[in-house]
């Protein structure tokens, strides 16, 4: 009997976050407060897991929601996932200030956000960050092999770059890509049956 | 590319690890609105969005959050536009940089308009945003190709008297194109709004050169972005 609950869960959360885009569209008073307290700390731990400083994530975490706020309107809010789409620009964020950061720096500067672009946050699953979702993720996690891991390890936190991995691992391109392919589709598998559950 | 051909580079486009022409190429493919491909995209974000659930949580300091909210909140200066707040904030987007910033770009009489051109080019969904570092100096610059370009800068080398900042557009053909002059702040910074139009820009470059600008630049940049 626990599903219905989940359901009605999943759809609260998203029905909250709908108004919350709006909100936030017609700069209400406190939109931008309550979008902090329901992403605030979220955010600030993707981007902590990568940068690994306090006082960098504190920040890229603010610069985070200063984009939320600048690029809301191209947002669509009845249809966009506002969660996804913030921890989006935030792990950006992160990995933009680690790959230019260094000895990182002079190979050619990423594009910033091209992959969080508000338009494709349209109609997607819209998901419960709660304690019960992160034992789900370790352990669709723990169902990768161990080249899957690593590599979605450098991905997700050291934002390396499919050719830096193969250079790094020793490993040809092809392998590394297969390896992070393969990895998305058992997490995608993994957390698919759970969104289905 | 090919829909096939990209099909394989959906997730590490979602994870943001995709390369150079690759990366340039899905978006554009994107946003020609290719539906099998946004689909697949948009699948490979919803795994690498559910992949924060595995995040070690840490609890951010108490002022992060009346740092986020001091940036939208209105403020009672009656001089001060309701704009002013959140269009500060906009600079601040440069993150570390813009503690030092903001109060330099308030000070000035021409702050606003500075601030509202500054503003419409970080807005602008086209813009480009690159940022730089060591050794010369750090920071940021923002290419709208329809609205200008917003340099920002701290740790600039000191300039001898006589001398100014110039901006160069590389293009990706011909010589560099000057993109004005600027001195900077006593403190290192540097926030510098070249608004209109700008074609063709591979690269924007930085270097030093007699008071009033060059017509080609002297020195080698000390600063170099590829856009
Ligand atoms: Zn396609």
């Amino acid at each position: 009997m626990l599903i219905p609950w989940l359901i009605l869960a999943l759809e609260l959360s998203g029905e909250h976050d709908k108004e919350l885009a709006r909100r936030l569209q017609r700069r209400e008073p406190g939109a931008m407060d309550d979008l902090y307290k329901k992403y605030g700390k979220l955010a600030y731990s993707i981007i902590f897991a990568v940068v690994r400083d306090t006082g960098v994530a504190e920040d890229l975490a603010q610069e985070t929601f200063l984009r939320v706020w600048t690029r809301i309107q191209a947002f669509e809010a009845g249809r966009g996932a506002l969660g996804p789409w913030l921890l989006a620009i935030a792990r950006n964020r992160a990995i933009d200030h680690v790959r230019s950061s260094g000895a990182r720096m002079g190979r050619g500067t990423v594009e910033l956000d091209s992959n969080a672009h508000p338009s494709l946050f349209v109609d997607l699953d819209r998901q419960i960050f709660d304690k019960d979702h992160a034992k789900v993720v370790r352990a669709a996690i723990a169902k990768l092999g161990d080249n899957q891991r690593e590599v979605i390890r450098l991905a997700y936190y050291e934002g390396l770059s499919q050719t830096e991995m193969a250079d790094k691992l020793g490993q040809p391109l092809g392998t590394v890509k297969t390896w992070v392919r393969s990895a998305l589709k058992v997490l995608r598998a993994e957390l698919g049956q759970e969104a289905a559950a | 590319m090919t829909c096939e051909e990209l099909k394989p580079e959906y997730g590490a486009y979602a994870l943001g690890i995709a390369e150079g022409e690759e990366k340039y190429e899905i978006a554009a493919h994107l946003a020609s609105q290719c539906v099998e491909c946004v689909a697949g995209v948009r699948s490979a974000m919803s795994t690498v969005a559910a992949m924060s659930g595995a995040v070690e949580m840490v609890d951010p300091p108490a002022r992060l959050r009346r740092r986020v909210l001091a940036m939208v909140a209105p403020v009672s200066d009656s001089w001060m536009p309701a704009w002013v707040p959140w269009a500060v904030s906009g600079v601040m987007a440069v993150g570390l940089l813009g503690v030092v910033l903001v109060p330099t770009l308030l000070q000035r009489p021409q702050a606003t308009s500075k601030l509202e051109q500054a503003l419409s080019i970080l807005n602008d969904p086209v813009t480009r945003d690159v940022s730089f570092g060591e050794p010369a100096a750090r920071g940021r610059v923002f290419v709208s190709k329809n609205k200008g370009v917003v340099f920002i800068a701290a740790n600039l080398p000191k300039l001898a008297a006589g001398r100014t900042f110039q901006l160069w557009v590389i293009p990706t053909q011909g010589n560099p194109i000057s993109a004005g002059t600027f001195r900077g702040e006593t403190d290192s910074s540097a926030v510098y709004v070249r608004p209109g139009p700008i074609a063709d820009v591979a690269a924007m470059a930085l270097t030093m050169e007699p008071e009033g600008g060059s017509p080609q630049p002297t020195m080698t940049p000390f600063v170099v972005t590829k856009l």
